[in-house]
């Protein structure tokens, strides 16, 4: 595995937020929680989507500690990323 | 007990007889005098269903029953080893929860795979003249109360077992004549099974906590669907086909 670009991993997510905005500022600092487009529904978007490209499968439960996108990452593994 | 109320020397066929409705199925059928025939994938819980079964003739059958032209060869060896079928509980079957924007074609002929095709393709086989036991027989697919009402996320699920209950009525038309009947059975949540555990896994503690309050009598209990579908496989139910049973613990009555 030779490892994701930041920015793709941020495309991926933007789509399972269904973010369609492309100016809407998203960076690895942004709290993915504090976006309007953050429910349950998307969660389980987002636990679809490591699934597809990582082949995790991360609980629901592990989101409760989910704050920015960084911290996201750090739970899919850094070694996933470059 | 009302000696109405037996499954006396009727062979059944059972898939996903390896974990929750489907193995409290084999139980029950087999305390009340039937012989069963048990199919899932997974060979080892097979195994361990098949342990808790009492006197009588039984057989399992690993068989992944999505491999459409294999099921022949498990109804004929069936019929051969224990002799013709008088039931079938269609109880094979997987969910999943996951929101329409992420769904695939390939997971939704996935799920109707399993949930649908392969049980309507097991009781084409079953009910052939040289199966059937000529004196009628039974069959009951296992929908869900989430094939008539629904919830966010579970599209393939949902419109899988609403397939189930449609499917079913059609079926009962086309066979009444061969006196078998046919009918669902649409449980709500089973605690402690399989599917229950995989989709609570994915719910947050508050949610979880929510939909178990929308059953007005709690969740229930393999025992409580495996006694539904005794009595539908039983001559107590003769004149029942083409019936959709809900047994959800009041949770379709809101």
């Amino acid at each position: 595995m030779k490892g994701m670009k930041t920015e793709d991993f941020v495309n991926e997510l933007k789509d399972a937020l269904e973010i369609e905005d492309e100016d809407q500022e998203i960076t690895l600092e942004t709290n993915l929680k504090e976006l309007e487009e953050y429910d349950s529904l998307s969660v389980l978007s987002i636990i679809a989507m490591i699934d597809k490209n990582f082949s995790q499968q991360i609980p629901s439960i592990d989101f409760v500690k989910i704050t920015t996108i960084k911290s996201l990452m750090d739970l899919i593994g850094k070694e996933y990323f470059k | 007990m009302n000696p109405i109320f037996n499954l006396n020397n009727k062979n059944i066929i059972i898939t996903g007889a390896s974990s929750g409705i489907g193995r409290q199925c084999a139980i029950t059928f087999n305390q009340l005098g039937a012989n069963v025939i048990l199919i899932a994938r997974n060979k080892g819980r097979l195994k361990d269903t098949f342990d808790k079964l009492e006197k009588g003739n039984h057989l399992i059958i690993s068989q992944d029953i999505t491999k459409y032209d294999k099921l022949e060869e498990v109804v004929n060896t069936a019929v051969d080893k224990l002799g013709r079928i008088s039931g079938f509980v269609d109880s094979a079957g997987i969910e999943m929860t996951l929101p329409l924007r992420s769904m695939q074609s390939s997971y939704y002929e996935e799920i109707f795979s399993v949930n649908v095709i392969a049980g309507f393709e097991l009781a084409k086989i079953i009910s052939k003249k040289k199966y059937i036991n000529k004196e009628g027989a039974s069959f009951i697919f296992i929908s869900s109360v989430f094939g008539i009402i629904s919830q966010p996320a579970i599209v393939a699920y949902s419109s899988s077992k609403g397939a189930l209950i449609s499917g079913a009525k059609s079926i009962s038309l086309e066979l009444a004549s061969k006196k078998i009947r046919v009918n669902c059975i649409s449980p709500g949540q089973i605690e402690s099974t399989r599917m229950t555990e995989s989709i609570f896994d994915k719910l947050s503690k508050e949610e979880k906590k929510k939909r178990i309050e929308m059953y007005p009598l709690g969740l229930g209990k393999p025992e409580d669907i495996a006694n539904a579908c005794a009595f539908l496989l039983s001559d107590a139910s003769r004149w029942i086909t083409g019936i959709n049973l809900v047994v959800d613990g009041g949770y379709s009555a809101r």
